[in-house]
């Protein structure tokens, strides 16, 4: 069963088509790989999905839910979890108040339980930083909770906003391109972790990246994008020897 | 943990000062001393809205005028309890400082300092000028509010309704503290640092933004309400568009992440004016001396004086701290 | 200029008023945006340096009794050589800082001029204008119309002004330096442009502008310090309309502007129905042209 469907989904800017008529669907409890050369439009379409950017055509459904009116915000809520290419840790803040802003944004506490330090304040506190620390510890990260996430090294930023996704606890885990940036034992690492996550949370996940290695290591299913379309859907034996595919995209990185 | 003894040792001291060298001083004095705890509340919703949420704001002082005619149109025209006229001061507040958020949302920055500053002017000569409204901006008099009792003692003394005044500071002090170590002062700082990222995690940025908008015009309110009552009588000229302008320089100045700072610019707000007028300098010259501050500390010194006081006092006991970059020096980049 | 009640009959004449305050408000939203596109800096403080140089030609002219064209002159001078000041002294070394910083910095120098302008000249009182023509004027046929040959002359250097500035821009080395130093200062120093020479030059040209505003409006409005140093809202408002980059859309914004100001003292007797029409072009402007993303003007 589908747990994130994606129907012909196209997204204009301006004259500029950035992905066109896009289908495909996400099982639960699958890795599903995404590739495809830059600009081939994952970033746009992972944008759709959480809502970032509204799509100029077609559907897509969550969950058994039709999500493309919904805000980002809402999105997240339902259960869609994201990690960015370019590193989105709020720098300034603690590696320990990153992981607990998700914690946060469920907590039912608001202005006033804060200002009064009313006892729903201290306890939902206590919750948040409960489970940023649980988080940590799954990802081997413990230790640096009161580090500036800006003061870390970048293999380390990258595991710590995938923790901060997970503390969202979310059903379908959004990673665009986890392994950039990461050296070969780090990326181990990754590959190693993702199922692991999975076991541990039956987390769905969608992952992009450049790292053929990594992708078809760790993922059930691959789709490739190439100028905006599917090009190409199905287990990683077959999309690896494709022809389309090694035109597009994995010639193109051996030349 | 020796930062947090420091830093209580600081507060102890600073309440006992101010606490007790006003007893000392003539009922003058003492009438400048409730003003400036007014004026702290005034600045600390400053610290609110540019501080945590690094939007900067001119019209503050708008927000501080509808306090204050709000109570004096109550309290003078109606003749309403002051408390009561208060609640629905900070209320009417809260809900423009809202209004004016909305548009806000969709901008940031620039636009949003000049819409900030259109809003000042707007109300600074159109609403509070004689004619346009004047059963809530009284017309040419002055409304007439006189000094409340609180749960039964009178606060006509200059010394009480300071201390008054001070414990009011205090507690909106400790409420805002409250918020900034709390859920509310994350998801705001996280609102400052990415929206984007912020939204990706399940904050509704657009309610929290508004929130903060209402929450620092509601306090901006509270102290215009309390400084009519301070000053017996509201009449629209306390509240131009320079006031707005030179309190959220002054903020600047002094830093606007820091309650100390509120409590530091308020004190200068009027202690300099009060100073220059024993001098041959006319207190006039105070805008002046501001306006000079800032350019030369955003030369110099960029995230805020007091700020780099700290810093300062912090490296000469042996303890360096990085702190992040002010809200104000650093949002803009993103327009 | 209070009215009870509409008077349709003085319409034209109103018009006439507002499109001269249109063309005033034209000069000063021009220098403006030269500021802000060459240099990325909003500058809060262009209305007291209109003013100061304004009250620079007062004093020449009005209390020294100089022809009031040495006044025009003594205030274009002066408001060159402080934009170049501003520039040169608290806005250079700011460089590699956010555009917020800087524009704080202009607060600041609203702020001292301010001050400095109320004490020398005093905040409140109100000022005979610097009349640089005489304010007789003509009768124009079958409409009730009279055209003051100051009035004319107004609208006469704003217009020249304006086509002026685009000139320099389109056909003069300095201009073209501009328009590449506002594309992008980088690629303009990689060309050879000195950038920090042209964006001087784009303080000093609009800071003058700003100045010959200033003078010309004082017959217009309430001459006083506070008075002018608000200008710099009615060029926002203008600038705004041109969205911070085009020049003959922010002429359109700041003509329609005055007019916007002008008409409803014919029918409303409110002393503030100006900065009404201001605020809600302001709000409109803003909510309609700037859509988040679209807001992502270039900044240094």
């Amino acid at each position: 069963m589908s747990l994130l469907e994606v129907d012909g989904v196209s997204v204009r800017f301006g004259g500029v088509r950035a992905l066109s008529n896009v289908t495909f669907h996400v099982n639960r409890g699958e890795i599903f790989g995404l590739v495809g050369p830059n600009g081939a439009g994952k970033t746009t379409l992972f944008n759709a999905v959480t809502g970032v950017v509204r799509p100029t055509t077609g559907r897509i459904c969550f969950d058994e839910q039709e999500i493309g009116h919904l805000k980002p915000h809402k999105r997240a809520r339902l259960g869609i979890g994201r990690t960015f290419q370019n590193l989105q840790l709020f720098g300034a803040m603690t590696v320990l108040e990153n992981l607990m802003l998700p914690v946060d944004a469920f907590a039912r506490r608001g202005i006033v339980s804060d200002a009064f330090r009313l006892p729903t304040a201290s306890f939902e506190e206590r919750r948040a930083s409960e489970r940023a620390r649980a988080t940590l510890h799954l990802l081997h990260l413990d230790g640096i909770d009161d580090q500036r996430a800006n003061d870390l090294p970048v293999g380390m930023q990258r595991r710590v906003e995938l923790a901060r996704a997970l503390c969202l606890r979310p059903k379908l885990l959004l990673l665009d391109e986890p392994a950039s940036g990461l050296d070969a034992r780090e990326t181990a690492e990754l590959a190693e972790a993702l199922p692991r996550i999975r076991e541990r949370f039956g987390t769905t996940m969608l992952l992009v990246d450049h790292d053929m290695a990594l992708v078809m290591r760790v993922c059930d299913h691959i789709t490739v994008l190439d100028f905006g379309e599917v090009i190409c859907s199905g287990p990683p034996e077959v999309v690896q020897k494709d022809e389309r595919v090694i035109r597009a995209y994995l010639g193109e990185e051996v030349a | 943990m020796t930062d947090k003894r420091l830093r209580h040792g600081t507060i102890v001291a600073g309440l006992l000062v101010a606490i007790v060298v006003p007893l000392f001083l003539s009922d003058y004095y003492q009438y400048e001393a409730s003003e400036i705890a007014v004026l702290a509340i005034l600045v600390l919703s400053l610290v609110l809205i540019t501080g945590f949420v690094g939007q900067i704001s001119f019209c503050q002082y708008s927000f501080a005028a509808i306090g204050a005619f709000t109570v004096g149109s109550l309290v003078g025209g109606h003749h309403w309890s002051f408390w009561l006229a208060l609640v629905v001061a900070v209320a009417f507040s809260a809900v423009v400082g809202i209004l004016v958020g909305i548009p806000a949302l969709r901008l940031s920055g620039l636009f949003l300092a000049i819409l900030t500053v259109a809003v000042a002017l707007f109300f600074d000569r159109f609403l509070l000028a004689p004619g346009t409204w004047d059963s809530f901006s009284g017309g040419l008099e002055p409304w007439k509010i006189g000094r409340p009792s609180f749960v039964g003692i009178g606060l006509e003394g200059p010394y009480a309704y300071y201390a008054f005044a001070l414990a009011a500071f205090v507690v909106v002090a400790w409420l805002v503290w409250n918020l900034r170590i709390g859920k509310t002062g994350r998801v705001l700082r996280a609102i400052r640092g990415s929206e984007i990222a912020a939204s990706m995690i399940g904050i509704d940025v657009t309610l929290w933004k508004l929130a903060a908008f209402g929450l620092s015009a509601g306090l901006a309110g509270l102290a215009g309400g309390l400084l009519a009552a301070d000053v017996g009588a509201v009449s629209p000229p306390s509240f131009d568009f320079l006031h707005s302008v030179t309190i959220a320089a002054l903020a600047t100045v002094m830093g606007v992440e820091s309650i100390g700072g509120a409590a530091v610019g308020a004190f200068a707000l009027i202690g300099i004016p009060e100073i220059l007028s024993h001098t041959p300098i006319s207190p006039d010259y105070f805008q002046l001396i501001v306006g000079v501050a800032l350019i030369v500390q955003l030369v110099f010194a960029p995230q805020g004086a007091i700020v780099k006081m700290t810093e300062d006092v912090k490296r000469l006991i042996g303890r360096s701290t990085t702190d992040d970059p002010p809200a104000v020096t650093k949002e803009l980049a993103k327009v | 200029m209070l009215l009870a009640s509409a008077n349709f009959g003085l319409l034209p004449s109103y018009t006439v008023i507002g499109l001269v305050l249109g063309g005033t408000f034209a000069l000063a939203a021009i220098g403006l945006v030269l500021i802000y596109r060459v240099s990325g800096v909003l500058h809060f403080g262009h209305g007291a340096v209109a003013m100061f140089s304004t009250f620079i030609a007062y004093t020449v002219a009005v209390e020294w009794g100089l022809p009031s064209i040495l006044g025009l002159f003594a205030a274009i001078i002066f408001g060159a050589g402080l934009g170049y000041l501003i520039e040169r002294f608290t806005i250079r070394p700011l460089r590699d800082r956010p555009a917020l910083t800087k524009v704080v910095v202009t607060i600041g120098w609203l702020l001292v001029l301010q001050t400095l302008a109320g004490a020398i000249w005093k905040n409140t009182a109100y000022h005979r204008p610097v009349q640089l023509v005489s304010r007789s004027g003509f009768k124009v046929p079958l409409i009730h119309l009279i055209i003051g040959y100051d009035q004319l002359t107004t609208m006469i250097v704003a217009v020249a002004l304006a086509l002026g500035t685009a000139a320099l821009l389109r056909y003069t080395t300095l201009g073209i330096s501009m328009r590449a130093v506002a594309d992008d200062p980088d690629s303009a120093r990689l060309w050879g442009v000195n950038v920090d020479r042209v964006t001087a030059a784009s303080w000093m040209v609009g800071s003058a502008m700003a100045a010959i505003a200033g003078v010309l409006i004082t017959p217009l409005i309430s001459f006083t310090t506070f008075a002018l140093t608000l200008i710099v809202i009615d060029a926002f408002t203008a600038a705004l309309i041109g969205r911070l980059q085009s020049l003959p859309l922010t002429v359109v914004g700041a003509v329609f502007l005055g007019l916007a100001q002008t008409y409803p003292r014919a029918f409303v007797s409110n002393a503030g129905s100006g900065e009404v029409a201001t605020f809600l072009l302001v709000i409109v402007t803003l909510l309609v042209l700037f859509r988040p993303g679209t807001s992502r003007v270039r900044l240094a």
